[in-house]
């Protein structure tokens, strides 16, 4: 079965039971949860209108990373509820999920039971290599019977060119299809593998990166994180947070060009990512496809990303940019090259562009004392307009 | 960042050009833990004000080399020319683009014209 062409269904079996486990690992959208006790007592309770439901906060832990400008989550049972409850994240050694513990003893065992995504992507990778090694020698073939034919005065034998639909890699390439990795599975087989090791025991160097963006929601929004300061691994108060999430763009921070500057591009994009996130979607970077962030309906693990956004940021006074230490990338008016390029790139892999405009308050309208705290948020616009390419032929209804 | 176990061997060019410090960690660490590179060397390169990063993918012998820089910096061709030159003209070079999220976009830049391979 190839990995290249567009996915069908392997079988409505493992495909409906990996669905179910997806469904299961991934129920809760967010990192707090609600269990409602469902026993006699607590029914007769609501009957009365009290309501048994509690909440349940995981209280995870991150340390502030002023050099890579993010919140690093080292432990485990962290990083994992804050990947499986929103997606919040990315494992840095990882594409997404922290898999890289789980990777080194796939490799190790070198018969891994199941493949991590890094594996499929590998193996879809070498797929794809072999069928343009294959498209090539065909037209290589062609041209050369193109010349025979021509220099013999006959007609050419027709020489089949494999496209992307048609070509299925030989029996060679095709080993067993290994099932992807069921995320519980792999912690129980890497849970026995510490007590027998060959070499010498793993130590996992892997570490959850949260967004400052991500990191701040979870903190102000929620309340589930803790950051701690680098340097006295103390808890920092959220005051503490609030300025230093900011003055990682300002280097040096004591400058006084950077004071009171409401186009900090930590305010410019947590406006942004606040907005999507609160509408519900599960927003991650969108570096691979040249946009800001990527919004997905439920999360990655479902279904590829819907929409690609970039946040362009537009200054209420121009006064402001002309005095701005930041460049804000996308502040100026754009060419219509650029938004060609992006959305061509995007349409070939079947994302809608948004065109997300954060208006900048003007620091002459609004008080500066605001930027001490997140109050300043609320003068934020956030207006997105949705592109598509029109081509009349095509788009008759 | 400090107690990582890579920052042992990068902690002096760390210090020595802060502003790249992080894009020097992230893909350090990238190359080394999980594409799994062998030879890994840092280079100095103090007229682009960063390091960069020489090794070979598992299994070959072929040096390569990798500039990492980060997403807010902004680049020109002279810089890119004065990389070329000071890495000692390899035939191609490779820009690591580093994201505050970890996600690290790798793009081949070769002086001149370079037909595809396939």
């Amino acid at each position: 079965m190839s990995l290249i062409g567009p996915s069908r269904s392997k079988g409505g079996q493992k495909a409906g039971a990996r669905r179910a486990e997806n469904n299961r690992i991934y129920a809760h959208p967010l990192p707090l949860a609600f269990h409602s006790s469902d026993s006699a007592p607590s029914r007769l309770l609501a009957l009365f209108g009290i309501s048994s439901t509690r909440l349940e906060n995981p209280h995870c832990e991150g340390i502030f990373d002023p050099a890579t400008r993010s919140v690093w989550v080292i432990n485990e049972r962290d990083s994992t509820i804050l990947w499986r409850r929103g997606f919040f994240g990315k494992g840095d050694l990882s594409r997404s999920e922290p898999s890289w513990l789980a990777r080194q003893i796939n490799a190790r065992k070198a018969a891994g039971k199941y493949m991590t995504s890094e594996e499929i992507r590998e193996k879809r990778r070498a797929e794809r290599r072999q069928f343009k090694l294959d498209r090539a020698a065909a037209i290589a073939r062609a041209a050369a019977e193109a010349e025979a034919a021509f220099a013999e005065g006959r007609e050419a034998v027709p020489v089949a060119i494999p496209s992307g639909a048609t070509w299925k890699p030989s029996s060679s390439t095709a080993e067993s299809s290994l099932p992807s990795a069921p995320p519980d599975a792999e912690g129980e087989e890497s849970e026995s593998d510490e007590g027998e090791p060959e070499e010498e025991p793993l130590e996992n160097v892997e570490h959850l990166q949260l967004t400052l963006q991500e990191a701040w929601f979870l903190v102000w929004n929620l309340d589930c994180l803790t950051v701690l300061d680098p340097q006295s691994n103390e808890p920092m108060s959220l005051r503490q947070i609030w300025h230093a999430f900011q003055s990682v763009h300002c280097i040096p921070p004591e400058l006084p060009v950077y004071a009171h500057r409401f186009d900090n591009p930590f305010l410019v994009h947590y406006a942004a990512y606040h907005y999507y996130r609160a509408l519900g979607w599960v927003v991650k970077g969108g570096i691979k496809f040249c946009v800001d962030y990527l919004l997905y309906k439920r999360g990655p693990v479902f279904h590829h990303a819907e929409f690609a956004v970039v946040v362009i940021p537009v200054y209420e006074d121009p006064a402001d940019q002309a005095s701005s230490p930041f460049t804000l990338p996308n502040a100026n008016t754009f060419s219509w090259t650029w938004l060609s390029t992006i959305n061509r790139v995007n349409s070939q892999v079947q994302k809608t562009l948004i065109l997300t405009y954060v208006t900048i308050p003007a620091q002459s309208r609004v008080s500066l004392e605001l930027l001490s705290s997140p109050a300043c948020l609320a003068h934020y616009s956030v207006r997105d307009v949705v592109l598509r390419r029109f081509i009349p032929a095509r788009m008759r209804d | 960042m400090e107690k990582h176990p890579s920052y042992a061997n990068l902690s002096p060019y760390l210090v020595k050009y802060p502003q790249v410090a992080g894009a020097l960690f992230q893909t350090y660490n990238d190359l080394k833990l999980a594409q799994q590179w062998t030879g890994l060397e840092i280079i100095d390169v103090p007229s682009c004000s960063r390091c960069a990063l020489r090794g070979s993918r598992p299994n070959t012998e072929e040096p390569l080399s990798v500039v990492p820089c980060s997403l807010s910096e902004s680049l020109s061709t002279d810089w890119i020319r004065t990389t070329f030159r000071e890495l000692g003209g390899p035939p191609h070079v490779y820009l690591a683009i580093n994201t505050e999220d970890s996600s690290i976009v790798y793009y081949k830049i070769s002086p001149g014209i370079v037909k595809p391979p396939l």
